[in-house]
C-alpha cells in the first residue's frame, strides 16, 4: 500500500449495481491532506460524478458512504460516520450523520469509503469483512422493518458482532424524507438517503472487521487525546455534561422552550404550555431503563426506554431524541409521551426522518384546521392539532405510500405545490428540507444557518449556541472581547455572520473528522485547535499541525458544498427563510414579537465567505486560494463566479 | 496478591472504550476485535455483557493448555506466552467462561493479564463501571452483584443478589 497516512483504512470501494461489481481501491493522497474525509471528501467525489442531469432517484445518482480518519480511533466522541448524495427531498447536496458502532466497523472491515452508483435488478445488500467485500441478495429483506433487517442479516452469517446501516419499507417505497438507520435505533435520518438506497434496491450495509487502525505516532496522538479530554473535564462544563447523561437530547425540550424557540403548532410559535408533559423529567422519571453511548464516547447522551402497558407498549427501544419529541409533540400540539415514544419507533423501523414525518403531520393538520383540507382529503381522519392516534396512523400511511400518505410521502414542499392555493403558506422549509425544532424568530443567527445551510432548513451545520445558552468567555476568545456583548444578544444581528461562517467551517471539519457535534456545538469545548492537535499525531499529515492550512481547509469544504449547489440553480434567493419565520412575529413566548433580519447576516456571511453579495456565488480569487481552481473552471464559463 | 476485574454493568454504557483501550495496550493499535475485554451486546432485549478473564483460582485455560503456554507473570497472573501458544484452540474450548480467545491477527491465545496492576480498561472508562477488587470474598460478592443486571434481563434472577 502506498498511501501513506494511519488512522485512515486505507482503501476505498467502489461498488456498482448495475454491474454487480464491487472493486477495492486503494485511499486517494488528496482526498485525505485536502479534504480530510466524511464531508469533504464525500463533496469532491459528488462533485466530480455528479452534474445537473443527475436525478436523485435515477441509477446515475451516487451515495458516498464516508468515515473520517478519527473514526474509529478512541477519540471521544468518534464512533460516527456520513452518507451523502444528491438529495431527492431538495434537489441539491444532501448529507446526514449518525452515531453508533458501525462507522468504527466500516474501518476495521478495511475501508474508509464505499461510492455506490447504478441500479440493481434485485434487492442486494453490500457485506464487508476484513478488506473484502460482496453484493449478497437481499431478496428475503425486502419489505422487512429495520430491526427484523438487522437481526436477519446476523443469523444469516451466523454473527452477532455485525453492526448494519440500513433502510426500511420507507426507503423501499422511496419515501422522500426516509432515512439510513444504524444498529437499530440510529438514524442517519435528514434528507432522504434512504430513498436513494431504495432506488438503488439496496437494503443496506453489514461489516464486521478485525483489521484494526494504527497511529502515526501513538503516544504522541493518545497525549493530544487526554488534552482535550482535559478540556472537557473543566468544571464550566460539568453541568452540561451531568445534563447529557442524564437526560441526553430531551433536556432541550425545557431548555428550549424557556427561550421561546421550541416549534409549536407548525411552527406557529415558539412556546409550549404542555411542554414539561413531553419531557425532559418525565421520561428520566419514568420511562428510562439505561444509559447508553456510541463507540468509544465520554458524553453518553443516548438511553433506553421501556414502556409498559398503555396504548402504546414497548420492550426497551432507544428514547427519542429532542427533535422527536419536537416534531410529533409540540409541533402537533400532542403531549401525549407514549405516543411519540411509538411514533419515534416506528420510524426506526420503517427508517423515516422523524423530522421530516413530523413536520409533514404538522403541516397536514394546519392545512385540516385552516379548511384547505378536509376528512375527504385525509382518508376520513381528524387532523385536529394534538390527536395522537390520528398522527400515528399517518405515520404507516406516509411509509406505505397510501391514501393522504402519497402526497405527505413527498414532503412539504411538494405536497403544497400539488396542493396548490395557500398551502405553500404553511410549507415550513428551507430548500425543500423541512426546518427542525428551532425558530430564527426567537434566535436570529439560527435564521443565518437555516438559511445558508447547504442541505436546507436545519440546524447541523452552523448552529451557534454562544449566545443561545450564554458563554461571554467562548464569544470574547473566539471573535475578540470588543464583539463578545453584541454576540451574546440573541436577537441581535450584529456579528452573526460571522460567527454562522466561523462555526460553518468548524462542523465542516467535524463531519469530515467524522465526530459528533457534541463536544463542538454543545458544550463549545472543542475548535480548530483540536484538529491542529490531534490530527497530525493521529495521521502524520504535518500540514494540519498549522492552525491556517486547518482553518483554509474548514472553508475549503464549505466552499465545495455550496459550488455543488450554485451548480444546481442555487443562488441568494434560494438562501431565504420561509414567509413564516421571516415575517410572522413570534405571536406568543418569551421571545414575542421577535423576527430575524435575515437580509443584514447574509451580507456579512457573504463578505466572511468570500462570496458576492448579489448573488451569493463564490469569488474566483477565494476559490484559488482554497485550491478549488476546478471549480472556477466549471462555475466560471457559467457566471457564477465573481 | 491475586486481583479481578469488576464490570457494573449499571454504569456501563456498552460503549466499548474498554476495547480500544485493551487492543491499544496490547497491539498499539485501535481494533476491539483483539481486546482481551469483550463487551456483547443483544440490543433487542438491552443486554449488556462484558467478558474478561475471572482469574480462577483454578484455570480449565492452562489445564488444557498441550504446551505450557499459560504461565504466571511475576504478579501472579496467568499470560499467554506468545512464543510458545500455537494456537491449538483447546484452551478456548475449556474455558467455560469465555475468559480466552484467538486472537484473529496472530491466530494465539490471548487474555487478560491486568496489565502489570494497572488496567487500561479501568483507566479508559468515562463512566466508572470497570475497577480492580481482590479475590477476597468482598471482591468476589462485588464482581457478582455488579453483573446481576443481566441476569435480571434475562429472567436468571428477580431480585438483587442477597450479600
Amino acid at each position: 500500500m502506498t498511501f501513506p497516512y494511519k488512522g485512515y483504512a486505507g482503501y476505498y470501494l467502489e461498488v456498482d449495481l448495475t454491474k454487480g461489481e464491487v472493486h477495492k481501491k486503494e485511499m486517494e493522497k488528496e482526498w485525505a491532506r485536502l479534504y480530510l474525509g466524511g464531508s469533504g471528501v464525500s463533496s469532491k467525489i459528488l462533485w466530480e460524478r455528479t452534474t445537473v442531469e443527475t436525478d436523485p432517484l435515477s441509477p446515475d445518482n451516487v451515495v458516498v458512504v464516508g468515515t473520517g480518519p478519527i473514526t474509529g480511533a478512541m477519540f471521544s466522541p468518534s464512533g460516527r460516520m456520513m452518507f451523502a448524495a444528491r438529495g431527492p427531498l431538495t434537489g441539491v447536496w444532501a448529507e446526514s450523520h449518525v452515531g453508533g458502532f458501525m462507522g468504527p466497523e466500516i474501518k476495521y472491515a478495511g475501508f474508509d469509503f464505499v461510492i455506490i452508483t447504478g441500479r440493481s435488478k434485485k434487492p442486494v445488500y453490500l457485506f464487508l469483512r476484513d478488506g473484502k467485500a460482496e453484493l449478497l441478495d437481499a431478496s428475503h429483506l425486502w419489505g422487512q422493518e429495520t430491526d427484523t433487517t438487522t437481526k436477519m442479516i446476523r443469523e444469516d452469517h451466523k454473527d452477532p458482532s455485525i453492526e448494519t446501516a440500513v433502510i426500511g419499507p420507507a426507503g423501499e417505497n422511496q419515501v422522500l424524507y426516509s432515512g439510513i438507520i444504524v444498529d437499530f435505533y440510529r438514524a442517519a435520518g435528514r434528507a432522504g438517503l434512504g430513498a436513494v438506497l431504495g432506488s438503488k434496491n439496496m437494503k443496506g450495509i453489514a461489516a464486521s472487521g478485525s483489521l484494526g487502525l494504527e497511529a502515526y505516532d501513538m503516544e504522541k496522538y493518545l497525549e493530544a487525546n487526554a488534552q482535550e479530554m482535559e478540556k472537557l473535564k473543566d468544571p464550566l462544563w460539568k453541568d452540561s455534561l451531568a445534563s447529557l447523561r442524564k437526560y441526553g437530547t430531551t433536556d432541550l425540550v425545557a431548555i428550549i422552550n424557556e427561550i421561546g424557540r421550541l416549534p409549536t403548532k407548525n411552527h406557529w410559535t415558539g412556546f409550549y404550555e404542555d411542554a414539561d408533559d413531553i419531557g425532559p423529567e418525565i421520561i428520566a422519571e419514568k420511562y428510562r431503563i439505561a444509559q447508553e453511548a456510541c463507540h468509544g464516547c465520554a458524553v453518553g447522551c443516548k438511553y433506553v426506554i421501556r414502556v409498559k402497558g398503555g396504548k402504546y407498549p414497548t420492550e426497551p427501544i432507544g428514547g427519542p431524541e429532542y427533535e422527536t419529541l419536537m416534531a410529533f409533540g409540540s409541533n402537533c400540539m400532542n403531549n401525549d409521551i407514549e405516543s411519540i415514544f411509538h411514533m419515534g419507533k416506528r420510524c426506526d423501523l420503517l427508517g423515516l426522518d422523524t423530522i421530516s414525518c413530523g413536520k409533514t403531520i404538522s403541516f397536514a393538520m394546519e392545512l385540516y384546521e385552516k379548511g384547505i383540507w378536509t376528512k375527504e382529503d385525509t382518508d376520513g381522519l381528524d387532523l385536529t392539532w394534538g390527536n395522537a392516534e390520528a398522527q400515528v396512523e399517518l405515520v404507516e400511511k406516509i411509509a406505505k405510500r397510501e391514501g393522504v400518505g402519497k402526497i405527505l410521502s413527498n414532503g412539504v414542499r411538494k405536497a403544497a405545490e400539488q396542493i396548490g392555493g395557500d398551502a405553500w403558506k404553511y410549507a415550513i422549509h428551507v430548500k425543500g428540507l423541512e426546518a427542525s425544532g428551532q425558530d430564527p424568530r426567537a434566535h436570529q443567527s439560527i435564521g443565518l444557518t437555516y438559511a445558508t445551510n447547504v442541505r436546507g432548513a436545519d440546524h447541523l451545520r452552523s448552529i451557534s449556541c454562544i449566545e443561545e445558552l450564554g458563554y461571554p468567555k467562548i464569544a470574547g476568545d473566539r471573535f475578540g472581547p470588543e464583539k463578545a456583548e453584541a454576540i451574546l444578544e440573541i436577537m441581535s444581528p450584529k456579528h452573526k455572520g460571522e460567527v454562522i461562517w466561523d462555526m460553518e467551517d468548524l462542523y465542516a471539519l467535524v463531519d469530515s473528522a467524522v465526530i459528533c457535534k457534541y463536544t463542538t456545538m454543545w458544550p463549545p469545548v472543542f475548535y480548530y485547535d483540536t484538529f491542529v492537535n490531534v490530527i497530525p499525531a493521529l495521521t502524520g499529515m504535518e500540514e494540519w499541525g498549522n492552525p491556517k492550512y486547518v482553518r483554509l481547509a474548514g472553508q475549503r469544504i464549505s466552499h465545495l458544498r455550496r459550488a455543488f449547489n450554485h451548480r444546481l440553480g442555487i443562488t441568494r434567493k434560494d438562501e431565504n427563510l420561509p414567509p413564516r419565520l421571516l415575517s410572522e412575529p413570534m405571536p406568543t413566548g418569551p421571545a414575542k414579537g421577535g423576527l430575524p433580519d435575515l437580509s443584514e447576516m447574509l451580507d456579512e456571511y457573504y463578505e466572511f465567505r468570500g462570496c458576492d453579495r448579489e448573488t451569493g456565488y463564490p469569488k474566483e480569487t477565494k476559490l484559488k486560494e482554497l485550491q478549488l481552481d476546478f471549480v472556477v473552471d466549471e462555475l466560471k464559463p457559467k457566471g457564477m463566479t465573481r | 496478591m491475586k486481583e479481578i476485574l469488576t464490570i457494573d454493568l449499571e454504569l456501563c454504557t456498552g460503549c466499548r472504550n474498554c476495547e480500544l483501550a485493551c487492543s491499544v495496550a496490547h497491539t498499539q493499535s485501535f481494533n476491539p476485535k483483539r481486546s482481551r475485554i469483550q463487551i456483547l451486546k443483544d440490543e433487542v432485549r438491552n443486554l449488556v455483557v462484558p467478558m474478561v478473564c475471572l482469574q480462577c483460582e483454578k484455570p480449565l485455560c492452562q489445564e488444557a493448555c498441550p504446551n505450557g503456554a499459560i504461565v504466571e507473570n511475576e504478579h501472579g497472573i496467568l499470560f499467554v506466552k506468545e512464543e510458545i501458544c500455537i494456537g491449538c484452540m483447546n484452551c478456548v474450548t475449556a474455558c467455560i467462561y469465555g475468559g480466552i480467545a484467538i486472537d484473529p491477527q496472530t491466530k494465539k491465545a490471548v487474555k487478560c493479564d491486568l496489565c502489570n496492576g494497572d488496567p487500561a480498561c479501568v483507566k479508559a472508562c468515562d463512566y466508572g463501571a470497570i475497577s480492580v477488587a481482590s479475590t477476597k470474598p468482598e471482591g468476589l460478592h462485588q464482581r457478582r452483584k455488579a453483573v446481576s443486571p443481566a441476569f435480571q434481563t434475562l429472567g436468571l434472577q428477580i431480585e438483587e443478589v442477597q450479600e
